[in-house]
Parts: C-alpha cells; structure tokens; sequence
C-alpha cells in the first residue's frame, strides 16, 4: 500500500552490531518527498552503515524501513528499480569507456534514460569514449553519479560524494545535487563537512556513535545555540599561565581558540584589552554565527574533522 | 535477459582490450602451437634439420684411396647438399682441408665434438676398404666405422642415429652391387596402422585440438578467476549489487563472455593451423562440439572453483599458477606421459583436462582412447559438479567488511 | 650501513610475500625437475621403444638374434595378435611386429604423433637387420659408437636440469628490475624512499643482493633435487658455478633493465619480462637441440642470452663440456652487461619517465 503524502523513506529503531561494537545504536529519522537530507557526522558515527543498510548491501540486526511505500526489514530488487545509489567507494572495470559503463547499467533497470541524458547531466560529454582507467578522481566519481541517475531514479543514496575531490569538482557535484531537487528527486547523503550540509540540506541529521544526537534544519540547529555569536582566532603556542585574566570561555584546538559569547561588544573589546596586555597577538580573526560543526562541538566536545 | 548480453558483450570487449589478456590468451596459444609445429611437425622430413659433423679418411694406402672408403665418403658428402631450394642439407660436413694432417685433424675434431661445437666426428679408419672386402667375402667381420660423439648431447645421439641408418642403407647398397644380395628376395615390410585411422596423423593435427583446449584451460583458469576476484576487490561488483541486478545474471553474462572468448581462441587456432600449417583435422563432427563445449564448460567451472577458494586476487593467481604447472605437463598435450610414479600419475587420473583432450582427439580420429569413453564425459562433468557445489558455498561476491 | 642493512631485510620480506614471485623463482622449477625428473628421469632420454612380437608359425632364431642385438628396443611376446593391437592402441607398447616367415608387419598407432618418428626409426633399423640375415649376409660396414664426452650418464633429463636452473636465474634476474623495481616506481615507493639520504645505488644493490641470493638457493635447491630424487650424476666446480649464477643474474638484471626502459608502461613491463623468458626458454636448446629447429629459429635462439647461460650451466655442473675460452666469454659478457646497465639504472630510477 503506497502512502503518497507520507515521507518517501522512514526509518525506525535501526540496529546493527559487529561483535561488541554497535555501529547503528537505535536509528530513527524520515526523509520527505522532493528534500535534501543528509547525515552528518564524524568517520565511524555509524553513517555509511545505515546507508548500507537502506542500500540494501547491509542488514540489520533489528529496525523498520519503510521506503518508496513499503514497510520492510531488507530493500529488495523491486524497490532498487527506483533507487539510485552512490557508494562511498566502488569501482568500474577499467577497460571500458565511459559510454559503455552507463550503457551497462542502463540495462540493469527496466527503465532508463538515453545515455546521452547521463553523460550531459554529469558533464562527461567529452570523456563519453575515454577508458575508465584514464579518468581523474572527479571524473569517476561524475560517472558513478551518473550510475546512479541512468534510471531516473525517485530516490538518490549519496555516500560522501565528495570525500577526496579539489573545490573545482566539490562545486560540480553540489551543482548536481541541487538540479537533483529542482527536478523533484529526494536525496540522502552522509558528508562529514559541514559546509556541505549547510549548502545543500533541508534537513540534517548529526549522528556520532551510531545515534542521531541532533535532527532539524540546519538554522533549527544552530538556532539551539542560542543568539550568540563566536569569535575565533589564532594565537601562536602559550604557557597555560598566560591564559590568566581571559575575558570568557573558550575552547582551544591546537592554536585555534573560539570564544562563544552573547555580547559581542563588550568581549572584543576585553580580548583586545588582554591581547595588548599579555602582548599576545591575536591572528586571522573572524567574528560569525554558530555553525554546524558548532553544534556537534556543543553536543560532544569533539569536532567532525579529528 | 538485456543486462546478461549486455554484461556478456562488455565483459568480452573489456578483456580485449587489456593487453596482458590479448597476449596469454589469444596470442599465446597461436605463438605456442607454430612454434611446436615448426620443431617438431618437421621432424625428420628433410630439409629441416642440420648436423655440424666431420669427417675424416684413414684409408689411404700406397694405392691410393680405398675403394670403399671412397664409396663412404661420398654417401656422406651427399648429405651435405641441400636436396633442393631453400632447404638446409642434413649435414654440414668438415673435412681436412687439402694438406692439413688428418690424424691432427682428427685431434682437433675430438675436442670440437666433446664441446659440442660438432655432433659427431666420422672416422674411416685405416684398412677400413681391405676389411670390407673380406667382410663382403664372407671371411671377416663387418668394417668397424668410428664414430664420436658426445653422451648425453642431444643433438650427438640424434647424429649418430641418421649415421646408423646411412650405414645400413650403405651396407644393402655395398652388397647389392657386389651382386651379394639380391633385392628380388627381399624380406617384404610393411607398416600397417592400428585402429580406425587408417594413416599417419600429421603432428598438426595431433597438437591442434590440445591446444584449443589449452587456450580455454588458461583463459578458465587465469582470466576468469582474476577478473572475478580482481572485480570483487576493487568492488567493481559491489556497484553492481546495489542494483536490481541479480547474482545469477552477472554470473551469466561473464560465463557468456568467457565462452566467447572461447570462441575466438578456437577460430583463430584452425585459422591458423589449417592456412598456415596444413591441419586437415574437422571440428565440425557432433562428438567433437561436444568435447569442445564440456571443455569450455569445465574450465569456466574450475575458473569460479579458484575464485572461491581465494581470499584476495593475489592469493588467486598464486593458486592458479600452482595448478596451472602440473596440470599442463601432465597433460599429455606436450609430451607423451606413461609410466609415471604413483602421486604424479594422480594428477593425470584426476586432471579434467586429460579426459577432454583424449575424447576430443578420439572424436576427430586423431587418437586413440586410453580409458573407456564414459569416463572422458563423466570425469569433467564431475568436476562442473564440485565446482558448483563449492562456488555456491563458499563464493563471495562482496568483499569483506 | 645501518640503514643498508635493514633496506636488505625489507627488500627480502617484500620478496618473500609477493606469492606470484616467489612461486616462478623458487617452486617453479622445483615443480618443474619433479614433474620432468619423473617423466624421463634415469632414462636415457626418449628412446625405449617396446616393441611387441607375433611369431606365425615356428620361431625364428634370426629373428631372435636380431632383436636381442638392438639397443634401445626391449622385447615382448605375444600370442595373440588381437591382444597385441589393443596393447598397441592402449600404448602399452610402441610397436608391433607380426612375422610370418616371409613378410615382416610393423603394427603402429598412428595418433603417437610425439614418437611416430623414433618408432618409424626403429622399425626401419630391424627390418634393414632381418632383410641382410635372412639372405645370410652379415653387413660389410659396422658403426662403433665412441664416447668423447663427459662419462656421466642421466641422458636426456641430466642437460635439462641446468636448462631449468638457467631459466631460474634468468627469470630472478629480470623480475629483479622489470618486476620489483617498475612495481615500486609505478607506487611511488622509490620516490618516496630517494626522498631519504637513501642513495639509489644502494637500493638497487640491496634489491640484488637479495636476488642474488634467491637466484642461488633455487637454483642448488634444482640441483640437489635432481642429484638426490633421480640420481643424476653432476660434477659441480662450486667456485665457477657460484660466479656463474652470479653472473647470471647480474646478467638477466640487466636484461631486465633494457625491458623497463623499452616498455613505457610500468605494468607491463614484467608481463613483457616473463612472455620473453619463457619463449626464450623453449627456443634455447633446453628441451630439444637446436639442430632441429628450422633455420630461423636456430637463428632466433643464437640470438638469446638464455641459450649462452644453459651453455655455461651446463659446464659448471659437469653435464657437459664447453671450451674454457668460451665459458670466460659467456660470463664476462654476462657481467658486462649486468654492471654495464646497472649506472643506467641507477638513473631509470631517479628518472622521471613515469606514467
């Protein structure tokens, strides 16, 4: 029985241990029809196994997925027919073209668009004869998103598209993403950058340790953060000493600190104050507003990059 | 049905494409068979063959040079013309030049045959002439000719071999015209062949139908095997898994792939052989498509039996290697294989490979069969079966996680 | 010296974990002298012919005569001409011979394509005999076979032991450089190991010397085999055939480098290196004499260095004589070219001819 104003994947209580360890501790989330939802988190939280999981190639120990209108414990061929996947790492026989490989998966699917389609969506046109084995980083990961879309697929599985790729092929992939949404697709991505959920999500979920420990839009999120504002700067290595009379609570890494205050006046100017004091000097500062990877710092005292 | 000829087509193309597998898989088997051919399918006939050998004359007494010794000589140097155009004579003879002493001669040819720079060293000795006559007279024995060669050289054996046969022929010759021996009374030979055959096969015809079968025992037991494991580990499968594609078809179209790479070995093989050397051997016989398909088959089969034996492409090849080795010597393909020690012979009693090659040959009137005719079906067909068993036991299309 | 020492314990540990390598240097021709000792080992090579006879009638004692006088034929009677046919087809016995008195019939199967010809040979020796006796002649002329050569026997099977040996130098020696070497450079290992005060030169050496002593120990490993399995007599001068193995794979070293430098791709370069070894191998008098070969083939195998190094380990082990001039020869050019080639790998290494 499909539920056409349901959301377009659910999932409830999802669990999955390996020995001792649980890598998806009691999962729950739903995605909506035609949004962006991504799973951010820290390497290890557990995201690319729940992907797994939705993809089909994992199971879980105990959990209800309900997607694309049916209530199952394990995705079966059927349902793949509307699914696109990208996983996190895979690869493609290297002696075929590129032409070749989406000709390929094409016919996996009982639908499917022209391969031309493809290769224009994914800006491969020019690379359309190239051998897989001659292709750049950002080229193969183009052509498996382009697997992934050969099928027109309602639902789309990004696994940390972007893991590894230079700013230039980063920007070309969030390009697709959003054509993705303006074309009505729903999509669900894993990233562990934060600039990446910012930009691309209408719902983010953070997850650390196999839980979801945070779930909202990504303004919710850092609304909880309250109003204030964060100054940030670098300081070369000080004794712990020198930190005496310090205006606020700070939070060091490295030789980064941020300062999380309410006032923003009234701190810059005791920092400044101090920094001539102690004669420390205070580089590359930047005043803003509480981000994603503020949230998971508030949440866990860890940030997402380690 | 699509993705299986799809992923069957592709996965033919793909193989094409990579270098290694167009050489050990297509070019190999060509280079392997022209070249035994040419070595072997030749030898004997004449022209193909050349002995370095010397030659040297102690008969020479006051009179002269004796009669017979003079009647061996030239038998001798008229091997060493070659018997028409293009063709290498038998023997290339050395003799002392004009002048030059021939017991030196004979000294330095010694050492030269124990070098292995010459095959043999033909030696006339002194008196040679006066004991043939006597010997042709019936009051002595046979004329001892001396001739040195090496023990254990190849190529020494072999020479002395066509000495001895020259011998004999000179030995009819010399009696014949002494009016000794009658040729009307000649002891009447024949050669008969046993079994359906009814003629000698020529060597092509024996090695082509093994070396079809060779080109698929490797491509089964290298390229299938490789790329399957070599696909799981770069997981190039698991981008297949996630989707709707299913196991069974994946399987299918690389076993089509496989199969047509098959094809292309055994077309271009009796291309080859029939145009460049002369094979006459028919594949077209209802038997013999049989043995070439149950061929295909098994080693497709034993291709998969090493892939799910294998942790990683690696640790694959090194199993495929090990049985490559044995399995091909053993084979009967290269070279005849008979009494053998017990574990050795095993391998022969085992090896699917010997039972397709002796039905195929048998099917196309090239050779005899050795064990029942049941056996060369079931002994394959035994091996797909264990080959299916543990594939679907133990084959893993994913890696591990 | 340090830092060479433990480049020399990696460079061995790699070695021994690459399977593919250790498989075609070490048990290749381990595998190889088995298969082959128990094939034709302790025979005189391929040359026994059993020849089976059917007598009609009365025995023939110049039948007899003749037979018991050929070497190389071993005798077995039969009753039964049917039985002897099926033996024949069974290929329990090469020949067949059913004489009646008047007509001598040679009985062979004509699908024994391999050893048509010595049987043919055979056949034709006994009946050239029979023919000259039964018209009670004795043969004018009478061929005395002396040995010149070495005393050893081993036959046919004791030449091709140092052929394999060779091979296993040859294939140490390439897989060295067009192996080993075009892996690390194709994984950016050597540039990330030059990048140390490492110098180059001792990095090849270290690769060397653990091919060096690789190439050894298969090759006595061979050779011991042989010499205890199948009783092959060898007479090894120890001091020249460790410098011959040595140079031997200096040689095939080098040989190696000239392959890394014409093959662009890194990849293919050990897939060219072992393809031209193992041609090499049938082309160069291992298994058969090159007397035999058409002309340009023989050609073709005077032209490989392999044929010289089966030369020279043939004469090291005893099997067989070479003139010392020549041996000297052959090693020096061997080691020639191993050093000579090895500057120029030195800079094939630092070079920044990549993919």
């Amino acid at each position: 029985m499909v539920d056409k104003r349901g959301p377009l994947l659910a999932v409830r209580d999802l669990r999955k241990s390996y020995g001792s360890v649980q890598a998806v501790d009691g999962v729950s989330f739903a995605v909506s029809r035609g949004s962006v939802f991504t799973l951010l988190g820290p390497n290890g939280a557990g995201k690319t196994t729940t992907l797994e999981i939705l993809e089909g190639i994992r199971e879980a120990d105990s959990g209800e997925i309900e997607m694309l209108g049916n209530r199952v414990r394990r995705v079966t061929p059927a349902m793949k027919q509307r699914m696109g996947v990208l996983l996190q790492e895979g690869g493609f026989e290297p002696y075929l073209k590129v032409r070749e490989i989406l000709h390929l998966f094409a016919s996996f699917f009982e639908r499917s668009r022209p391969v031309d389609d493809v290769l224009a969506e994914v800006s491969l046109e020019d690379k359309a004869g190239a051998l897989v084995r001659h292709l750049s980083g950002g080229q193969r990961q183009r052509l498996a998103l382009g697997a992934a879309l050969v099928n027109d697929p309602d639902l789309v599985f990004l696994d940390e598209p972007t893991t590894g790729l230079d700013p230039q092929a980063r920007r070309n992939i969030w390009a697709i993403v959003e054509r993705l949404k303006e074309g009505g697709k729903t999509v669900v991505l894993t990233t562990h950058y934060m600039e990446e959920a910012e930009a691309l999500s209408d719902d983010v979920c953070i997850m650390d340790h196999g839980r979801v420990i945070a779930h909202g839009t990504p303004r919710e999120l850092t609304a909880q953060l309250g109003q204030d504002t964060w100054i940030e700067f670098d300081t070369p290595d000080l004794e712990p000493e020198a930190w005496t009379g310090f205006p606020g609570e700070a939070q060091r890494d490295g030789s980064t600190t941020t300062v999380r205050t309410p006032d923003l006046v009234q701190t810059l100017d005791s920092l400044l104050r101090w920094s001539r004091e102690k004669g420390v000097p205070l580089r590359n500062m930047t005043v803003r507003q509480p981000n994603l990877e503020d949230v998971f710092l508030s949440l866990t005292g860890r940030r997402l990059r380690e | 049905m699509k993705a299986v000829f799809r992923l069957a087509r592709l996965s033919f193309v793909a193989a094409l494409r990579e270098k290694e597998t167009l050489f050990w898989f297509v070019l190999f088997p060509l280079l392997l068979l022209s070249i035994l051919t040419l070595v072997f399918g030749q030898l004997g006939q004449e022209g193909k063959m050349n002995f370095r050998v010397a030659l040297a004359d102690l008969d020479r007494g006051p009179s002269g040079r004796g009669q017979f010794a003079a009647v061996v000589e030239e038998v001798f140097l008229s091997l060493s013309v070659p018997p028409g155009p293009g063709k290498e004579p038998l023997f290339t003879v050395r003799q002392p030049a004009p002048g030059e002493d021939e017991r030196q001669f004979i000294l330095e040819q010694t050492e030269a045959v124990r070098l292995g720079r010459v095959a043999v060293l033909i030696v006339i000795p002194e008196g040679f002439s006066a004991a043939a006559l006597a010997a042709l007279s019936g009051s002595g024995p046979p004329a001892l000719l001396g001739v040195y060669g090496s023990r254990g050289d190849a190529a020494s054996g072999m020479a002395a071999t066509i000495v001895d046969q020259v011998a004999a022929r000179l030995n009819r010759e010399l009696l014949t015209v002494a009016g000794l021996y009658r040729s009307e009374e000649a002891t009447a030979v024949r050669t008969e062949w046993v079994g359906d055959t009814g003629a000698p096969v020529a060597y092509v015809d024996f090695l082509l139908p093994g070396m079809v079968l060779m080109g698929f025992f490797v491509a089964g037991l290298f390229s299938v095997s490789g790329t399957i494991l070599f696909s799981r580990d770069m997981k190039i499968l698991r981008r297949y898994w996630v989707t709707p594609l299913r196991v069974l078809q994946y399987f299918g179209g690389f076993s089509l792939g496989y199969l047509a790479m098959c094809v292309l070995q055994f077309a271009l093989l009796v291309l080859v052989g029939r145009f460049g050397f002369g094979a006459s051997v028919t594949f077209a016989q209802p038997l013999a498509v049989v043995y070439l398909v149950l061929g295909a088959v098994t080693f497709l089969a034993l291709g998969f039996l090493v892939a799910s034996l294998a942790k990683t492409a690696q640790s694959g090849m090194a199993i495929a290697n090990l049985v490559n080795m044995p399995v091909m010597f053993l084979s009967g393909l290269f070279f005849p294989v008979a009494s053998l020690p017990l574990f050795l012979r095993v391998i022969v009693l085992v090896s699917p490979l010997n039972y397709v090659a002796e039905g195929l040959r048998f099917s196309l009137g090239t050779g005899q069969l050795t064990v029942p005719l049941t056996l060369t079906l079931l002994v394959p067909l035994g091996w797909i079966g264990l080959s299916v068993l543990v594939v679907v036991r133990r084959l893993r299309w994913d890696v591990a996680r | 010296m340090k830092a060479f020492r433990e480049l020399l314990w990696t460079q061995a540990r790699v070695f021994l974990r690459d399977k593919i390598a250790l498989f075609f240097t070490l048990f290749f021709p381990v595998v190889f002298i088995l298969i082959f000792g128990f094939v034709w080992g302790g025979a005189e090579g391929p040359g026994m012919v059993t020849l089976g006879v059917f007598i009609v009638g009365e025995p023939d004692p110049v039948l007899d005569e003749v037979l018991s006088s050929q070497a190389g034929v071993s005798v077995q009677t039969y009753n039964d001409v049917a039985r002897l046919e099926e033996d024949i087809a069974r290929r329990k016995v090469g020949l067949g011979l059913v004489w009646d008195g008047r007509t001598l019939l040679f009985l062979q199967d004509p699908t024994r394509v391999q050893e048509g010809n010595a049987l043919a040979q055979a056949a034709r020796g006994i009946a050239a005999e029979i023919d000259l006796r039964r018209q009670g002649l004795t043969p004018v002329v009478a061929v005395e076979r002396v040995n010149v050569g070495r005393a050893l026997g081993g036959g046919w099977f004791s030449m091709v032991v140092p052929g394999i040996m060779a091979f296993s130098a040859l294939f140490s020696g390439l897989l060295a450089v067009s192996g080993r070497i075009t892996q690390m450079k194709e994984r950016g290992l050597l540039d990330r190991l030059l990048v140390t005060p490492m110098s180059s030169t001792a990095l090849l050496v270290s690769i060397a010397t653990v091919r060096l002593v690789v190439g050894f120990i298969s090759t006595s490993i061979t050779l011991g085999l042989a010499a205890v399995l199948f009783r092959v007599e060898f007479d090894v001068n120890w001091g020249l055939y460790t410098v011959f193995v040595l140079a031997a794979t200096l040689g095939s070293m080098g040989l190696g480098t000239v392959i890394a430098l014409l093959v662009r791709r890194p990849g293919s370069a050990s897939t060219v290196a072992s393809i031209a070894a193992q041609i090499m191998l049938f082309l160069s008098g291992v298994y058969f004499p090159v007397e035999i070969m058409p002309a340009f083939l023989r050609a073709l195998s005077a032209a490989f260095p392999l044929t010289y190094m089966v030369e020279g380990m043939r004469y090291v082990t005893g099997v067989a004589d070479l003139s010392p001039t020549r041996f000297a020869l052959i090693t020096a050019g061997l080691l020639v070219v191993g050093f000579g080639l090895f500057p120029v790998l030195s800079r094939y290494v630092v070079s920044v001819g990549r993919r």
